[in-house]
Parts: C-alpha cells; structure tokens; sequence
C-alpha cells in the first residue's frame, strides 16, 4: 500500500495497520475506496494518516448535523446516566454490605428487613439494572450510529462516576486513595453493578447499531419485563422506608412511592423510544404488504 | 451557486469522462491548482456534489493496482454541467477588463 515510509520493515507494516485500524470507523464501501485510493496515489504513511484522518473527523462532525446523535447523547448518556448511576451506586452499597456481613461474620446484615426480603431486592434490582442498561445501551447505538463510540464512552463514564463525583462533591466522600488506583475506579468496571451495567450496556450498544430497530414483538416483551420489574423495585424500596419508620417510632420519614419511581422512570425512558421505533416499522412494513 | 472547490471536481470529472474516480480526480487538482487535496475534502464534497444531484457516484470494479479494492466512479449530471458552466461564466464576466498578469507584475518590487 503506497509508497513506505522510513523504518524498519515491522514500523511499516505497523503504520500501514493503523492506517488500515482508522479506515474501519469508515463505511464499508468508502473504506475500501479510500483503501484503494490511498494505496494508487503511493502517498507516505504520514500523509495517508493524516489523510484517513481527516476524513474521520469530517465524517464524524457530520453526524452531529443530525437530531438523533444529541439525543443520544443528552437523553441517554446525560439524563439516564445520572439516574443509573445512582442506581447502581445503591445496588453496590446494598450488595456490598450483605456480602462483607456474611464473609467476615458469617451473618445477615440487619437492615431491618428477613433475610428473603433483602435477597429478593437485590435479585429484582439485579436485574431491572441490566434491563435498562441493555434498553440503555440499544437505543444509544440506534441513535448514535458510527458515533456511538463516543456517546458510549460518555454513558459509561457517566455511570461509573457520576453518583460519587456527586458524593465527593458534597463533601460526604473524601477521597485519598493513590491517583493511579482512583483512575481505574473511575475508569473500570471493578464493582458488581458496574461490571453488569457494562456488559449489558455494551451488548445493548452492539445490537443497536447492527439492528437499529427492535422487533415489534420483541419490544413489547422488553417493556413488558421494564415495567414489572420498574414497578416492583418501586414497591420494595418501600420495605426500607417502612422499616426505619417503625424503627425511629416515626421519627424517620420515608420517602415517598412517586419519589422512588421518578429515578426508575426517567432511566426507562428509553424503552417509549424503542415501542415507538417498533411500532412506526410494523405499520410502514403493513402498509408496504398492502 | 457553486463553491471553488466544487468547480474544481466537477471540471476534473468532466475532463477525465469515464476515468473519473476519487484518485484521478484528486491527481488532477492537485496537478491544476498545485496544492494538496485531501481526502476528507475530496470524499466530503463529492457527497455534497451529490446530495444536490450534480454527480452520481457508483462503485467500481476492483483494481490489481488498488490491492483489489474499487474504485468510487463519478458521472457528472446534466444539472453538474449546467451549475459548473454558470459558474465559469460568471467568472469570465466578473473577470471581464481586470488583467492580473499586468497587476501581478506591478506588485514586484
């Protein structure tokens, strides 16, 4: 491919690999011209980098003449984050405190509720969070296309980090770890909920961006599960509530069930999206067998 | 009204006929303005050339010469040849008592 640039023969064949790795965020059919146009005019590495390079950064600004990409990103990656994240804080300290009570102690760890009860929202929980982070994950790749690299990043940066920047910030978490082990904190799914939320997510993203849109009837099984589970996470953070009230003797009051369910809702907003997608396809394929 | 740029690659495309493709075109700016053309601004505006139907675009067959790979094949529209030509005349009669041979030579020293 072209001309080759000065080096040794495993620098050249590196270079041309990366210039090979840059042209795969191109589509396929422009891709394989650049390609070919790239290897016909015989350029150096250092132009045809720079070359494919621009191309990408041309290409990737005009995806964000579009609506969809800024949705993506405000509404998902901005606006369900934040409430996924505080999620999937709240999954971590609740697991976290009933893993370490029965590793070091061998116990249940009292939060007032039986032993099934706190077993049973951490399983609803568990999975609500993959759900909407699989919904999460489809309808950012649906909507992102090719810039869904960088609408994911951002998710997922969100999601990791934003319930303890709001902690930290608040001044209730100080942090003294080395920076080393607080950036792979802040850039590794290292903890259960992240780690479920990643590959979900992750999962989602992919079949977005190959599917864009989801069967009817798959969507409707996907909402379906969304809201049941929705509404039993809803019903059984009310345990807690109920439980420190008649703890405190009505000195603690618990928050109320619309309170609890405003987080669950705007972290499902996303899967109105996918119904509406679904259902503008079934009626478009409808009207084209008529 | 078309941009400079523009003018150039459908000039190019119309003067190379059935040769015309990314590369060729490219090498044929770059040869009639002598300065670089990149890629990114070639591929960017020929889809623009496009969206407006001034070209149709296609690919090729693949090439020995290319590593097997096509060729993105450009045809330029009656409305192409019809935009392109305005604008040469408006060039022309923009340019029309203005000699920059003689103001070139006056600006040296």
């Amino acid at each position: 491919m072209g001309s080759e640039p000065n080096g040794s023969p495993t620098v050249k064949r590196t270079c041309w690999r990366l210039v090979d790795i840059l042209s795969g965020m191109l589509d396929a059919d422009e891709r394989q011209a650049v390609r070919g146009d790239v290897a016909e005019s015989g350029e150096s590495i250092v132009r045809a980098t720079g070359d494919v390079l621009g191309l990408i950064v041309r290409r990737q600004i005009g995806l964000w003449t579009e609506w969809q990409p800024w949705l993506a990103l405000l509404g998902v990656a901005c606006l369900a984050g934040l409430s996924l994240s505080r999620i999937a804080f709240r999954f971590n300290v609740d697991l976290g405190q009933q893993l370490m009570a029965y590793y070091t102690y061998g116990v249940h760890f009292g939060t007032l509720l039986t032993r099934q009860q706190d077993m049973a929202w951490l399983l609803c929980l568990a999975i609500a969070l993959f759900l909407w982070s699989w919904t999460c994950g489809f309808v950012l790749g649906s909507l992102s296309g090719r810039a869904v690299w960088l609408t994911w990043s951002l998710f997922y940066l969100m999601v990791l980090d934003s319930a303890l920047v709001r902690l930290v910030l608040s001044g209730n978490v100080i942090l003294r770890a080395q920076p080393v082990r607080l950036l792979m904190a802040a850039t590794l799914p290292l903890n259960p909920a992240t780690f479920l939320f990643s590959l979900s997510a992750l999962w989602g993203a992919f079949m977005g961006v190959r599917r864009r849109v989801l069967p009817w009837r798959a969507a409707y099984v996907l909402a379906s599960a969304i809201t049941t589970f929705t509404i039993l996470v809803t019903w059984m953070g009310g345990w807690y509530e109920t439980a420190h009230e008649v703890w405190s003797s009505g000195a603690w009051h618990g928050v109320s069930w619309t309170t609890r369910l405003l987080p669950f809702v705007v972290v499902s907003w996303p899967v109105a999206y996918l119904l509406a997608a679904a259902n503008r396809q079934q009626t478009t394929s409808a009207k084209e067998t008529t | 009204m078309l941009g400079e740029f523009e003018y150039l690659i459908l000039s190019a495309a119309t003067r190379l006929r059935e040769g015309a493709y990314g590369a060729a075109i490219r090498q044929e700016i770059e040869e009639a303005t002598r300065r670089g053309c990149s890629i990114g601004a070639l591929y960017t505006t020929l889809d623009r050339l496009e969206t407006k139907g001034l070209i149709k675009t296609w690919m090729g067959d693949p090439t020995p010469q290319r590593g097997g790979r096509p060729k993105r094949m450009v045809r330029v529209t009656a409305n192409g040849i019809r935009a392109a030509s305005d604008f040469y005349l408006a060039v022309r009669r923009v340019s029309r008592g203005v000699l920059w041979e003689v103001n070139r030579m006056a600006l040296r020293p």
